[in-house]
């Protein structure tokens, strides 16, 4: 008898351990960008509230990290198989996906969820590897009283001529007002922002596609005579004698604040800084900002396009131990209601779906000149860094980012370098 | 005779036999296991962190890694390497990192110390003051001197804007021919007061008798530092020199974060090629990187060994 009851209580005993264990819930590791990005982090980290409070029987352990240490902490740890599940990644690290350390989402999430446009960023093989919440435009802001100031008038089109912004450049200078704000002290695009824009709309999709894949060559006439003229802006001093030390959040603060420019080439997550308070660097709110499109060039392809990207995105860790609950965070973020917030919340374009009728911000105005000025446009996808990559990219970064924007080589030395690191057939 | 005859009829024992027992027999000997005890968790450290990934780094330089794939390349890293421009570029800069700023370091050390040495007023004061930076990090100390050399407002421009030299206001960090110096000149503001403390520990350890007798000789302060001070630190200024040469054949945080090897590869030193191949080139191949490392290793090792040659004939060097 005793024994029975013994045997019965030690089963019991079991059984109890046994539900306990099963109702144990599992942990998954998540990192994300956006530490400086109040926005942004918030977004984020609501996301993952709503879905532990959905499903209890995952939980998350989020961390907010620079995205430089995201990449060098990520690529020791895909390899040691101490990845997190999901983690930060953008398009233009492609290695993690040809290295096998990605788990396709197509079978976690509800691809309809995510924008057509920005699915082809992150498919390799007719598999989705990447959950696309960040997207971008390249945009133009200006000083609308400054720009005034010295004495231009931006067009209705809103695009000024090749001669008209040499001529923008030339009046701000003269005034003593910075014409562009941009540096390059902690970032390896800006400096190629105003270049690259103009070299899309003088080649055209198809012919800039063929430059960024080594295709067509920096020597190319057309290639050259925009190198010529964004050589003529450089000397005319637009940009700040501090640029190859400017950093990107100091742009931003020399454009609206102090010493103040008139115009500002950033990707459309300027909003990012710009809507932050004053007080933490952010725009005056009364700062008279406008957004026009970069300049039409001479006989130029395509006056109407313009460059659109995925930035930062969530992927999943192929060997990671808990893909059930990882998936099912991924998917829980991708839906129409996530990316309405995040329009609303950030005031920045999404690769989720979102519904425009439904976006309440105080941000109403930037949004309506936004999409003004993506009424009409062709989009060329990804940056010149999306496309370029080892030796290319690291040239890029050296020469059309830095060296040529900063008046330090010629036209002929730009193009012979960049060709030797990226043309095809050198 | 009998002794003789007896030490002749045993058989000689080989060194090692006979060391043994007197390990065992001498007190102030450690035995074995005790040894061991000591020995290794040390060894072990640096048989684990250090003696294994050199090793492994060296194995590793005849592969091309992708992802998880290993495939054997055999010398095609090297063979690579010859070729490429930018790795040359950093092994120029890197060359002139360890043989030109170890002479600036040294000298603004020994200047300081001799300074201190002098008596300056507020001796105390500045001995802390100029040792401050040795304490400071690297990241501190670049973001510093970012804001020193910053084209705008920076110290250096604005104290040349001051004197009226507007004309040689520069953007010190984005001029390919001036990033170098800058960020040298940093490195050497960051150990000057090392080499300070190292060189006035030397000049107080000089034999006073040899200082006193040149005074009775109404030997000048210029003379006796030429002639007397000078030559007897030299074996301590020529240890400072090489290990100040060691440490700037690796140089790598001060760059990265000042200029990230730029502009147009200016600054780029071979640990920030060896960094940017392994991290920043959207590839996961650490064959390469890790051949332009090994061939660095063996660089940085003949260069050491070719110091002391050349200092060993007439200085003792020591670490």
């Amino acid at each position: 008898m005793t024994k029975r009851l013994a045997g019965a209580v030690l089963g019991l005993a079991f059984a109890a351990a046994g539900s306990a264990g099963a109702a144990e819930p599992s942990q998954i590791t998540m990192w994300s960008n956006w530490p400086d990005e109040p926005a942004k982090r918030d977004w984020v980290s609501a996301r993952v509230k709503d879905f532990e409070a959905a499903n209890k029987q995952c939980t998350v352990k989020l961390s907010f990290i620079p995205k430089a240490d995201i990449y060098t902490q990520a690529k020791s740890a895909v390899r040691t198989g101490q990845a997190p599940d999901i983690f930060y990644m953008e398009p233009d690290q492609p290695e993690f996906l040809a290295g096998g350390f990605l788990e396709p989402l197509d079978g976690h999430i509800d691809l309809a969820g995510l924008e057509d446009w920005a699915k082809p960023a992150w498919t390799s093989k007719g598999k989705v590897y990447g959950l696309p919440v960040e997207a971008y435009t390249v945009e133009l802001y200006y000083n609308k009283d400054a720009v005034k100031k010295v004495g231009v008038d931006v067009p209705a089109s809103f695009q000024l001529s090749q001669a008209g912004f040499l001529d923008l450049v030339k009046k701000g200078a003269a005034a003593g007002i910075t014409p562009v704000s941009q540096g390059v002290g902690d970032r390896p695009f800006p400096g190629g922002l105003l270049l690259f824009e103009s070299l899309l709309r003088k080649l055209g999709r198809e012919d800039y596609g063929r430059l960024l894949s080594g295709e067509l060559s920096y020597k190319d006439p057309r290639v050259a005579s925009v190198m010529t003229w964004f050589r003529e802006l450089v000397d005319a001093g637009a940009y700040p004698k501090s640029f190859a030390t400017l950093k990107l959040g100091e742009s931003h603060y020399y454009f609206y604040q102090k010493p103040g420019a008139l115009t500002f080439p950033d990707p459309s997550w300027f909003t990012g800084r710009a809507f932050a308070p004053p007080e933490s660097g952010g725009m005056p709110a009364d700062f008279p900002l406008g957004i026009m499109q970069f300049p039409a060039m001479d006989e130029g392809a395509c006056p109407t396009c313009k460059t659109l990207a995925v930035a930062g995105s969530f992927v999943m860790y192929s060997r990671g131990k808990n893909k059930d609950c990882a998936g099912a965070l991924l998917k829980s973020m991708a839906t129409v209601d996530n990316g309405t917030k995040w329009m609303e919340q950030v005031s920045l374009q999404t690769g989720l779906k979102s519904d425009p009728a439904r976006i309440k911000s105080p941000r109403e105005a930037y949004f309506g000149e936004l999409n003004a000025r993506n009424t009409n446009v062709s989009y060329f996808f990804g940056t010149p860094l999306f496309h370029y990559r080892a030796k290319c990219a690291e040239t890029f970064t050296q020469v059309m980012n830095n060296a040529f924007p900063a008046g330090l080589i010629s036209v002929g030395e730009a193009a012979d370098k960049m060709d030797a690191a990226c043309r095809k057939s050198s | 005779m009998a002794s003789t005859s007896s030490l002749a009829a045993v058989p000689a024992a080989p060194a090692a036999e006979r060391a043994a027992p007197r390990r065992m027999t001498d007190p102030r000997r450690a035995s074995l296991p005790v040894l061991a005890v000591f020995l290794v968790p040390a060894l072990a450290v640096y048989a684990g962190l250090t003696a294994y990934p050199a090793f492994r780094t060296i194995y590793d330089s005849f592969f091309t890694i992708e992802g998880m794939e290993r495939v054997p390349v055999g010398l095609a890293n090297y063979r690579e390497l010859l070729g490429d421009e930018t790795f040359w570029v950093a092994v120029r800069n890197t060359f002139v990192w360890a043989f030109v700023a170890p002479i600036l370091d040294v000298a603004t050390g020994l200047l300081l110390a001799l300074a201190l040495y002098a008596g300056v007023p507020f001796a105390r004061f500045f001995r802390i003051a100029w040792f401050t930076p040795v304490l400071l990090s690297y990241v501190v100390v670049a973001i510093l001197w970012m804001w020193l050399y910053n084209y705008d407002w920076g110290v250096v421009n604005v104290a040349l804007r001051a004197v009226g030299l507007d004309g040689l206001t520069r953007s010190w960090l984005g001029d390919p021919n001036t990033a170098l110096a800058a960020v040298i000149v940093t490195h050497a503001w960051k150990w000057a007061g090392f080499n300070m403390v190292v060189c006035l520990a030397a000049i107080h350890s000089l034999p006073s008798e040899v200082l006193e007798a040149s005074e009775l000789d109404n030997c000048g302060w210029g003379a006796k530092l030429v002639h007397i001070i000078v030559p007897m630190l030299r074996p301590t200024l020529l240890n400072l020199y090489v290990l100040a040469f060691i440490g700037k054949m690796k140089v790598f945080d001060l760059v990265w974060i000042m200029t990230g090897g730029g502009p147009l590869w200016a600054t780029e030193t071979v640990s920030t090629y060896v960094y940017k191949r392994a991290f920043n080139w959207n590839t996961f191949d650490l064959g390469y990187p890790s051949a332009i490392a090994a061939v660095w290793f063996g660089v940085v090792c003949a260069a050491v060994l070719l110091l002391n040659r050349v200092f060993k004939s007439k200085e003792r060097l020591e670490y």
